[in-house]
């Protein structure tokens, strides 16, 4: 279960005029039941390689593999399917649905798949339990905190029980109290046996004592 | 209860609705047959040509055995265009002059 | 992965409608007008639907033959012993000689129809009467009159009134029986007197009828029997049954279709709207689908969301535009097109439509509004299904 990438490049609107190229021949490797940290400034390419990682859109050029399974080649269609199986995300923004109870927004992903509604409450209530957010469950999330906002999100990623989960600045929008909370709790998600990546500037993170390697970021390319 | 049952029984509400109207319109079948008995009697009978749905001229009140040429038989202002006439009763002033 | 199949749509369905709930004007306002229009097309499909089976049914029973004479174009009265050059034609079973007309009443403006019948004929007619009795032999005078006239006519309880003959004369009448309100779609604005007073009152001259009524042995030989009588009596006009029942096939079709086109007008708007509608998706929506695409979400499922959503719309509509039309037509006569299909008419009599709603006519309806509807939100619901996932980070 660990992710592999070889020379990958990505280059946004390849031949027009407002080309940009986001990665250059980026080489990695996350060993299974680490966390690994992504660091870089803003426009340093971090997302788009934490995107690649996540199975969002295949690299321009290059190998890149997630659980042995080469992604570079696949079509978006089974690009999509496969991330749903194996990745669990969290956004900056936490891109929860406002008007959506919290376990309405947790579920989500579950619907596609055909289950129904007693067995999505079955597998969201021990993630609500863990997350300490039961007594949420049925608020809107655009009534609750940040905090717990970010819980949600964490269990919305943890709800198909991914080997992988991939976060983008999580502690951008929170303070350090919660951000420290939110490295307790992936701290707790790799004890359990996930692989863990997180693109993050935040010292909090980048220098939190369980975080195994963090890999700098530069304009595109890794820094040595 | 999930959304797509609520949903369910609302159809099923309005199918209900429709059931009984149906119902309602059942029951005055007996009632329905009785009168078109009725009326196919008084039809034959009198050696009625027409139905009575619009009795302002002789072509609305009997378009099927009235004179072929009708000129302003609704009324002086209106235009004939069809044998059945305007769609609307014209305006009291035009016709309260003794058109 | 039949039962998992069923269960993700039935998933989607549950998001399709929380999510329209989640936009109630917006996406009640679309219900409201869609009902509305599937209640004007299925109204009118309705209404015209029962008004012409009503006079298929009722005028199979007309007259097989009615003779007119024609001069100069016009109908004229004409003389009763011309039933007797017709005497020889076989297959003729009888010839009834009448007077109708009509008269209008200067006070408020009604028209009633005047019918005179020869008095053996009024005594063998099968007429239902709500009381009273039919008009007797020689007893001049004596009319029938449906409930309708008598309200126009102001009489209450009295029995007798007077109409004004063309030379403004006063002939009077006494009210004897009065039309059963069910056959009001025949006789809602008739007088029903004997021949001799009916010619009394159009001071038209002894032996003069307005027109005579063939019935033939066979049905079959009313188109040989009627060129026979042509060629017998040149200036007459001929109307057989079959005639008259195509003249009201036209007549409602004339207006139905007037009406139709009026309401594919509405029926187009309320498309682009549709249209417009599904294919306006704000930033929120845009968001939504991301969101949605990221978690998992295919295409397909996307597509299906909208699917659901625009039938859930259109079925509800459907079937309330569909009630309403029914109440509307069966129970307040369609007022809403009468005159529309019918016209104005001071003396309006009613219908007590019986509107028989076939398979054919809900087909059409559905053909007209849903599939239409179904049509106008596809293509925008392709182009949200598109949104691309990755916008969100």
């Amino acid at each position: 279960m660990n992710i592999e990438l070889e020379n990958v490049c990505k280059i946004y609107n390849q031949g027009k005029a407002n080309e940009v190229k986001a990665l250059d021949a980026v080489s990695l490797s996350v060993e299974p039941q680490t966390m690994v940290c992504l660091r870089g400034a803003s426009g340093s390419g971090k997302s788009t390689l934490l995107s690649i990682i996540g199975c969002v859109f295949p690299p321009t050029s290059g190998k890149a593999s997630v659980a042995g399974k080469q992604i570079s080649r696949l079509p978006a269609r089974f690009l999509g399917l496969y991330r749903r199986q194996v990745i669990g995300f969290i956004f900056q923004k936490f891109n929860v649905l406002p008007e959506l109870s919290v376990l309405d927004n947790i579920t989500l992903p579950l619907l596609p798949l055909g289950i129904s509604p007693a067995a999505r409450r079955l597998r969201a209530e021990p993630l609500l339990d863990k997350l300490s957010i039961s007594h949420r469950r049925n608020f809107p999330a655009g009534e609750i905190s940040g905090g717990e906002l970010q819980r949600v999100a964490i269990a919305r990623a943890l709800i198909n029980d991914p080997p992988f989960l991939l976060a983008d600045e999580p502690t951008a929008h929170l303070d350090s109290k919660l951000s420290l909370e939110f490295m307790e709790i992936v701290s707790d998600l790799k004890a359990s046996g996930k692989t863990i990546v997180i693109a993050s500037h935040d010292p909090l993170v980048t220098d939190h004592r369980n975080v195994d390697s963090v890999i700098d970021i530069h304009d595109g390319c890794i820094a040595h | 209860m999930r959304p797509s049952t609520r949903f369910a029984l609302l159809l099923l509400f309005i199918l209900t609705v429709d059931a009984l109207l149906l119902q309602v319109w059942m029951a005055g079948s007996g009632e329905r047959a009785e009168a078109t008995k009725q009326q196919q009697a008084t039809a034959s009978t009198l050696g009625l040509t027409d139905l009575c749905v619009a009795t302002e001229a002789r072509y609305t009140r009997h378009p099927a055995a009235s004179d072929p040429i009708a000129p302003f038989m609704d009324h002086p202002g209106a235009i004939e265009h069809f044998p059945s006439g305007s769609f609307w009763r014209p305006p009291a002033s035009t016709i309260s002059s003794g058109g | 992965m039949q039962t998992s199949f069923i269960q993700k749509h039935l998933n989607i369905l549950d998001y399709a409608l929380s999510s329209l709930l989640r936009r109630k004007l917006k996406n009640g306002g679309i219900a409201l007008i869609f009902s509305l229009v599937i209640f004007l097309l299925a109204s009118f499909q309705f209404l015209t639907q029962s008004l012409e089976t009503t006079a298929e049914k009722v005028l199979v029973f007309a007259p097989d033959i009615t003779l007119q004479r024609l001069s100069a174009g016009r109908q004229v009265s004409l003389p009763d012993s011309s039933i007797g050059s017709l005497a020889g034609i076989f297959g003729i079973r009888q010839i009834i000689p009448r007077v109708w007309g009509y008269h209008f009443d200067e006070k408020n403006g009604a028209n009633y129809t005047i019918l005179g019948l020869p008095a053996d004929s009024i005594q063998k007619a099968e007429v239902s009467l709500s009381h009273g009795r039919l008009p007797q032999k020689k007893k001049p005078g004596e009319v029938v009159i449906s409930s309708s006239v008598r309200a126009s006519l102001e009489l209450g309880e009295r029995k007798s009134f007077t109409l004004f003959r063309s030379d403004l004369s006063q002939a009077s009448f006494t009210v004897v029986g009065i039309f059963t309100d069910n056959t009001d779609i025949l006789t809602g604005d008739t007088i029903l007197m004997n021949l001799q007073d009916a010619r009394d009152l159009f001071r038209l001259g002894d032996g003069m009828v307005t027109d005579l009524a063939v019935s033939v042995t066979n049905p079959a030989e009313t188109d040989t029997i009627a060129a026979k009588i042509s060629g017998i009596m040149p200036d007459t006009r001929i109307l057989t049954n079959s005639q008259i029942r195509k003249t009201y096939r036209t007549v409602f079709g004339w207006r139905s279709g007037f009406g139709s086109v009026c309401l594919l007008t509405a029926l187009a708007s309320f498309v682009i709207l549709a249209w417009d509608k599904a294919s306006g998706l704000s930033q929120e929506e845009k968001r939504e689908i991301a969101i949605l695409k990221f978690l998992g979400f295919q295409i397909n499922d996307i597509l299906a969301l909208r699917f659901w959503e625009s039938i859930a719309v259109a079925c509800v509509s459907f079937l309330l535009g569909l009630t309403l039309a029914y109440i509307h037509v069966a129970f307040f006569e369609g007022s809403l097109f009468t005159p529309i299909l019918l016209g104005w008419s001071v003396l309006r009599p009613s219908l007590n439509l019986d509107p028989a709603v076939t398979f054919a006519d809900l087909l059409l309806v559905f053909s007209y509004s849903v599939l239409p509807y179904l049509a106008a939100t596809i293509i925008p619901a392709w182009r949200s299904a598109v949104i691309r996932a990755e916008t969100i980070i």
